[in-house]
């Protein structure tokens, strides 16, 4: 195998082979760098673990418990967006341009209602219980860094969206070539799973 | 007789793009993974000056041992730049982004990389975080060594958070690299080079581009902790408020030893294609120098904790730790004795190139053995914190890393130049430097032995001759070096001409004209073998007219 042959039968089919197949070269590097996005989170997630366990118990003395019901209802939503994502390649890649565009908007209003939720429990933690990022130890610390870091993903997420969507009525994609749509899509459901992530580690346990 | 025949699926670089005209397009906001291979090579050897003059300050610093050349204070800035630069702005930059982009995708039989626009803004954050880090100077640099361990770091003035922020975008310049290298080799190998042909430069590439690409970001995240806890109050490391220093350590390590990684592995990678070209054997062991690589990348992620062991770890994770650093050393060994095997029986050709890489061999293997000392818990409690670990880390990152670019650049310049260093004066530089280097850094050994710790500005007089034996040695690396940039400028203007393969070398790049031609290849070659068989006929077909005049047609393949 390592000895140097001179065309022998049979390579030219394995020639072929390895060439035949046309791969996006965008997918996998946008695949690579969502990789690279999630060492991030899972880095801060790290921290997180680390200092809430360095003592004092959690949450630390004199800061409530975090509002589970109301942190659901606001991953539903954002879980709802992903389906209406999922809806809305699927669609797109069946040539249906107005239930794309439809299930589209209907992700960014989703989006936007996660961001509005975040904003409004940001709010009361803020204002209410004087938990803020720099003020209330290492809890507001992680707390806000991380959900924040999040709702950032999110509102480049939905501003990307936006982009697309004017991009796809202006005829920039075709149902053959979406790489656009796709990486949104997978962007969007990155998202998604931080989240489950987050709410996981910041409400549940 | 060309291969135009096979077709061609996948590479935006498929075909032959016109070539940019006017110098801003094909010089400074090139597109060219060669030209942009060559800034990072240029910008690198800036710093690499810049960061080597404040070596030479702590050096006269040293002379004495009441010092005296400069403050304390400034002391500590000066090696505190100097160690991330010479780690973030020289070795990582001029060995990933620099070999890695002029080399890799020649070699593997591609027009470019997989993302060329990507490769440009990779490159042009690179300066810029330089110029950053340097600026620090100007409101106060930080103090607390390259590792900036907090709270040292949080206490300094107000270059720390340039610091953080510069580390940070030369951390995105190096996973943007890292992600467009992957899917480089995974993507635009020319048809018929399987992964098993690919010449050992790429396999190194390949084995550090994940580590870029997910260490980095890693770091970015301590980082950016750090900058945040700096100019916000926002605690993470700050104990008085439930932060915790240790946590900093933690993630700052787990980064940095894959980075460690990081700037060895290429260099592995270059050692790989000199020893065998001027040995003119097959390289021995090809699949196991490749697996390798990839087993010490692997392996990097699991040991970051062996520089923490006298900062409080729990006793039951010291031992893992220890054992999975010792582990580490096995692929490395295999690495050094498949290329002792392959120089066994050769007919060695000792050109500059190749005594840079035997030295690299002697040095590297030094200060790898240093590497398994200081993994042992007993013993790295006594010499933690001494020139005994300064000394281990100038052997493998200077007389490793380095002598690894050094042997590189004696070995390629021809590729990107088209025309020979001159080997005369490069004979010079590689003795200057190997006797300077050994006599800069190997009393620092003992120096650390005997306790004398690193990052202070005085010493215990006892010490002072093999301080100054160290300072007066490392005047004559300095000098070496200086021969080495004279060597490059005489060698541009007057060098011989080198033509297509001056080495009698075997792989893809050395099969087309130096320097290669905007689109590289006439015709995208087909592989049918290992380049490091010697003495049987190359494994190409359709390179017929890379040497010829054929004149290329736009858009063909």
């Amino acid at each position: 195998m390592a000895v140097a042959t001179l065309p022998h039968s049979g390579a030219h089919e394995e020639v072929d082979q390895l060439y035949k197949e046309t791969r996006d070269l965008r997918l996998q590097g946008f695949l690579l760098f969502l990789i690279s996005d999630c060492v991030l989170f899972s880095s801060f997630i790290f921290a997180y673990f680390y200092m809430r366990n360095s003592g004092q118990g959690w949450p630390p003395p004199g800061i409530h418990r975090l509002d589970v019901a109301f942190a659901a209802v606001n991953s539903v939503i954002l879980f709802g967006s992903g389906a209406t994502m999922h809806y809305a390649l699927e669609n797109w890649k069946h040539g249906n341009f107005n239930r794309y565009a439809m299930f589209m908007i209907a992700t960014i209003v989703l989006g936007l209602g996660f961001l509005g939720g975040q904003a409004y429990e940001y709010t009361n933690l803020i204002v209410k219980e004087h938990v803020t990022w720099a003020g209330s130890g290492i809890f507001g610390a992680s707390f806000f860094t991380l959900t924040g870091m999040h709702g950032f993903h999110v509102s480049v997420g939905v501003i990307y969206l936006f982009i697309l969507l004017l991009q796809s009525v202006h005829g920039v994609y075709t149902k053959e070539k979406y790489f656009g749509l796709t990486a949104g899509t997978l962007y969007w459901h990155f998202v998604d799973v931080i989240w489950v992530a987050l709410f996981s580690i910041f409400y549940l346990v | 007789m060309s291969t135009a025949a096979v077709s061609h699926g996948g590479g935006i670089a498929d075909h032959i793009h016109p070539e940019p005209q006017g110098f801003i397009r094909r010089y400074v906001f090139s597109i060219d993974h060669k030209i942009i291979g060559i800034q990072y090579l240029i910008t690198g050897f800036v710093f690499l000056v810049l960061a080597g003059l404040l070596a030479e300050v702590i050096r006269t610093q040293l002379l004495h041992a009441n010092g005296g050349f400069v403050s304390a204070d400034t002391y500590n800035e000066v090696y505190s730049v100097h160690g991330s630069a010479m780690v973030w702005l020289v070795i990582i930059p001029l060995i990933t982004g620099g070999f890695g982009n002029v080399i890799m995708p020649l070699q593997i039989g591609a027009r470019d990389v997989a993302f060329p626009w990507l490769n440009m803004l990779s490159f042009w954050i690179f300066p810029v975080a330089g110029l950053m880090l340097f600026s620090s100077f100007l409101m106060g640099a930080p103090v607390a060594g390259w590792t900036e361990y907090p709270p040292m770091s949080l206490q300094a003035g107000a270059g720390t958070s340039m610091w953080a922020a510069a580390i940070f975008l030369v951390g995105v310049s190096s996973t943007l690299t890292g992600i467009n290298f992957v899917v480089t080799m995974f993507q635009m190998r020319a048809p018929g080079m399987t992964f098993t042909r690919m010449p050992l430069f790429c396999w190194a590439q390949l084995a550090t581009a994940p580590l870029l690409m997910i260490a980095t970001t890693a770091l970015a995240a301590a980082l950016a902790a750090l900058f945040m806890e700096r100019q916000f109050g926002v605690p993470f490391y700050d104990p008085t408020k439930g932060g915790s220093p240790i946590m900093w350590q933690h993630m700052f390590w787990f980064y940095s030893h894959p980075a460690v990684y990081i700037m060895i592995l290429p260099a592995f990678g270059m050692i790989s294609e000199i020893i065998p070209t001027f040995a003119r054997k097959p390289i021995f062991g090809y699949k196991m120098i490749a697996f390798s690589s990839m087993a010490i990348a692997l392996a990097g992620f699991m040991v970051w904790a062996h520089h923490m062991f006298t900062s409080g770890l729990a006793p039951y994770l010291q031992l893992p730790f220890m054992i999975l650093t010792f582990t580490i050393a096995i692929p490395t060994g295999v690495k050094i004795f498949s290329w002792v095997a392959t120089l066994w029986g050769g007919k060695i050709h000792f050109t500059t190139s190749m005594m840079f890489a035997v030295g690299f061999l002697a040095l590297f293997t030094l200060g790898g053995i240093t590497g398994i000392f200081l993994a042992a818990v007993p013993f790295d409690l006594h010499v933690h914190g001494t020139y005994f670990v300064v000394a281990h880390f100038h052997y493998v990152l200077v007389g490793g890393s380095l002598m690894g670019i050094f042997a590189g650049m004696y070995f390629y310049f021809p590729k990107m130049s088209g025309r020979l260093m001159s080997e005369k004066i490069g004979k010079w530089h590689f003795w200057l430097f190997f006797i300077g280097f050994n006599g800069t850094f190997l009393p620092q050994h003992w120096l650390g032995m005997l306790g004398m710790p690193r990052r202070v500005p005085t010493y215990d007089p006892q010490f002072t001759f093999w301080n100054q034996f160290s300072s007066i040695s490392s005047y004559v690396m300095t000098f070496a070096i200086l021969l080495f940039f004279i060597n490059i400028l005489v060698s541009l203007r007057n060098g011989k001409k080198a033509g297509p393969n001056p080495w009698g070398a075997r792989t893809l790049e050395w099969q087309i004209p130096s320097p290669p031609h905007y689109y590289n290849f006439k015709h995208i070659p087909t592989v049918y073998g290992l380049p490091y068989d010697f003495s049987q006929p190359l494994p190409y077909k359709g390179l017929e007219e890379e040497l010829t005049d054929t004149p290329v047609a736009v858009g063909a393949h």
